[in-house]
């Protein structure tokens, strides 16, 4: 417990099947709620209201659970962590493989200007300098939101890795790793997206947009990058998406 | 054009809809000459699919002419007549490549559904829910067809629509299960179902050098087909008990592989059929077993168990001690239709296999609803039907 660190984490690390996804604050949170959660449930027995008793139990159980072993199932459902992403920091992270070679993709991806061809939310992206570029995206209900970025790592045909700068809506970072696949099955693509939605009436809308970038959202772009650089084109039926 | 549309249970109607359109590079779309009801479309019909939205377009076997393609193909041209495999397959991914083409990872958009079903996603189908990717189907004047270079073959001058749309799914299907089943030169294999995939297993099984196949089903008319059409000892499974005709019919031994052409709708007998009914009813469990759970233990030891009728969710009282105790071999899936086409095409160019002896009713796409219905009642002789898409209705509306 004493080994926690306060920065985001390394992409790959901590890979053990059930792994600290909570916070610190949020686990003491979990057990004393739980707790409280699991005695009025036991409580209620006595008053015979078995049903709503139980279900206290349970849940005050499972938050007990979540707070002693840092793991939430649910938070891993929807890709989030709260443990390694720092203060109030929200973390996505997702892995696939896409049958072509790491330089092909690692350069489809450099030209930043791509992404919007397959990362849904993102209205445009448009390089300014040799490290920089503008991002404009869009959430829920019509709602726009633009940020500069900075390009930190560029390992060609490996790693690229980048942050917002200035005075971002939402300020955020993330890194994407090209590795070769074994047995000739392409490269495996992954992305570690940190989001830090911040406080106040301003913060509430960026969140919206964190939340519409969630982990189903990157899942679903990386499927439509897999299939532009596999088959030249985004899989269409009539029935739409 | 005129389609046959998807209304809901036991409901379907020929729509006028609006023509397909190319929507990538790599499509075409071909006007439909001759299309087929499937079983598996009788799932749909039996409203036993999720998935189903009213209006879709159903239909995944079809042969036609080419009427229009997208700038990026280059293997077809406007007039070339193809027969279109069921599976919507890329032809790039590592499923495709290494010949499972019904496993292609980029042709289903809606991927992330059968994802949480199933763990991964299979090829998007034609005609076959949202799951499998809401494609429209071919049961229609025309439709569109992704991928075009990579699925469609063109059907050799001489040979009728007729003498090929069962290479779009049902003789690959039962020639696959067949080649599941790894048989050596005398085996014995038995086969649940005596519909067209059924049919399409026994005449593979010969083929690949099966000494004896063996029918089992409870239509007389599909039993006497076995039996004249395929050469099979046939079993009824309503007038005998399976597992004692099977033992008696292989020294005791038991079948060497068995075929599943039955699939999620089984005809369960006994306190196991009745259960399972009940079940499935009260969406207890989505899929009525009955024949899986007799292959398992009719099969003989060391045996192989070969599954081509199609399975959707959950199955209760599976005999996996069985399947353990017998040390057996479980193959299943989706056919893989691109790699066998050239050479099944080959064998009915030869003359070798001819499919056509499964027609029993030749229809307009118009009566499609009276099909549906004559289909899945099994009623005057109807084992496979084809309907032509511009022929006049024969029947009084």
């Amino acid at each position: 417990m004493e080994s926690i660190r306060s920065g985001a984490g390394v992409p790959g690390r901590n890979r053990r099947q059930k792994r600290i996804n909570v916070g610190r604050s949020e686990r003491k949170a979990s057990v004393i709620g739980g707790t409280t959660l699991a005695l009025t449930g036991l409580k209620s027995f006595t008053s015979k209201r078995f049903l709503p008793g139980l279900a206290m139990v349970v849940a005050g159980g499972l938050l007990i659970y979540r707070g002693k072993t840092g793991h939430c199932d649910l938070y891993q459902a929807i890709g989030a962590d709260t443990f390694h992403s720092g203060h109030s920091g929200l973390r996505i992270e997702k892995v696939l493989t896409i049958n072509r070679p790491p330089q092909q993709v690692y350069e489809f991806w450099r030209n930043l200007e791509n992404l919007p061809r397959f990362m849904q939310h993102l209205n445009s992206v448009q390089v300014t300098g040799e490290k920089t570029s503008h991002w404009q995206a869009r959430g829920p209900g019509g709602l726009s939101i633009e940020w500069d970025a900075e390009m930190m790592d560029d390992y060609p045909g490996q790693q690229i890795s980048w942050h917002s700068t200035g005075a971002a809506e939402l300020p955020n970072k993330g890194t994407v790793e090209f590795t070769a696949a074994p047995g000739d099955r392409g490269t495996e693509v992954k992305v570690c997206v940190d989001y830090y939605p911040p406080g106040g009436a301003a913060g509430k809308a960026a969140a919206k947009i964190a939340h519409a970038i969630n982990a189903q959202q990157l899942e679903e772009d990386l499927k439509r990058l897999k299939q532009i650089l596999e088959t030249g084109e985004i899989a269409t039926a009539e029935a739409g998406r | 054009m005129r389609a046959v549309c998807w209304h809901g249970k036991h409901d379907v109607r020929v729509d006028t809809v609006p023509d397909p359109q190319l929507r990538n590079a790599r499509d075409a779309i071909i006007k439909v000459t001759l299309t087929g009801v499937c079983g598996s479309d009788l799932h749909l019909y039996n409203g036993l699919i999720p998935g189903m939205k009213q209006g879709d377009i159903l239909g995944h076997e079809f042969v036609g002419e080419v009427a229009e393609v997208g700038a990026g193909v280059t293997r077809l041209a406007a007039g070339d007549r193809v027969v279109v495999p069921f599976p919507i397959s890329c032809g790039e991914c590592w499923y495709c490549k290494h010949d499972l083409w019904a496993l292609c990872d980029n042709s289903n958009p809606n991927s992330r559904l059968l994802e949480k079903a199933y763990g991964d996603t299979g090829a998007g189908i034609f005609g076959y829910s949202r799951l499998y990717g809401g494609y429209s189907g071919g049961q229609a004047e025309y439709v569109r067809v992704p991928y075009a270079d990579v699925g469609p073959a063109k059907i050799p001058s001489g040979l009728s629509d007729e003498q090929v749309i069962f290479l779009t799914d049902i003789f690959p299907t039962g020639y696959q299960a067949a080649e599941n089943c790894a048989i050596r030169a005398g085996d014995t294999v038995a086969v649940w179902g005596c519909g067209p995939v059924g049919l399409m297993a026994m005449k593979s099984a010969t083929k690949l050098g099966a000494g004896k196949v063996i029918g089992i089903d409870s239509v007389p008319e599909r039993l006497d087909m076995a039996h004249i059409e395929c050469g099979a000892q046939i079993v009824n499974y309503q007038e005998q008990d399976v597992s004692e005709a099977l033992h008696n019919l292989t020294g005791g031994r038991g079948p060497d592989a068995c075929i599943d052409a039955v699939g999620m709708e089984a005809s369960g007998t006994g306190i196991a059929g009745v259960y399972d009914a009940v079940k499935q009813t009260l969406r207890l469990e989505s899929d009525r077993a009955g024949a899986l759970r007799q292959l398992i233990m009719a099969c003989r030891k060391g045996g192989t168990v070969s599954i081509a009728g199609v399975y959707g969710g959950l199955v209760d009282k599976m005999p996996m001690g069985a399947v353990f105790a017998k040390g057996l071999t479980l193959r299943a899936g989706q056919t893989h239709v691109q790699k066998y086409l050239s050479p099944l095409m080959e064998l009915v160019e030869k003359k070798e296999i001819d499919t056509t002896f499964l027609i029993t009713h030749r229809m307009a796409l118009q009566d499609a609803p009276a099909g549906y219905r004559l289909f899945r009642e099994k009623h005057d002789g109807c084992i496979k039907i084809v309907m032509d898409p511009r022929a006049p209705s024969r029947r009084a509306h």
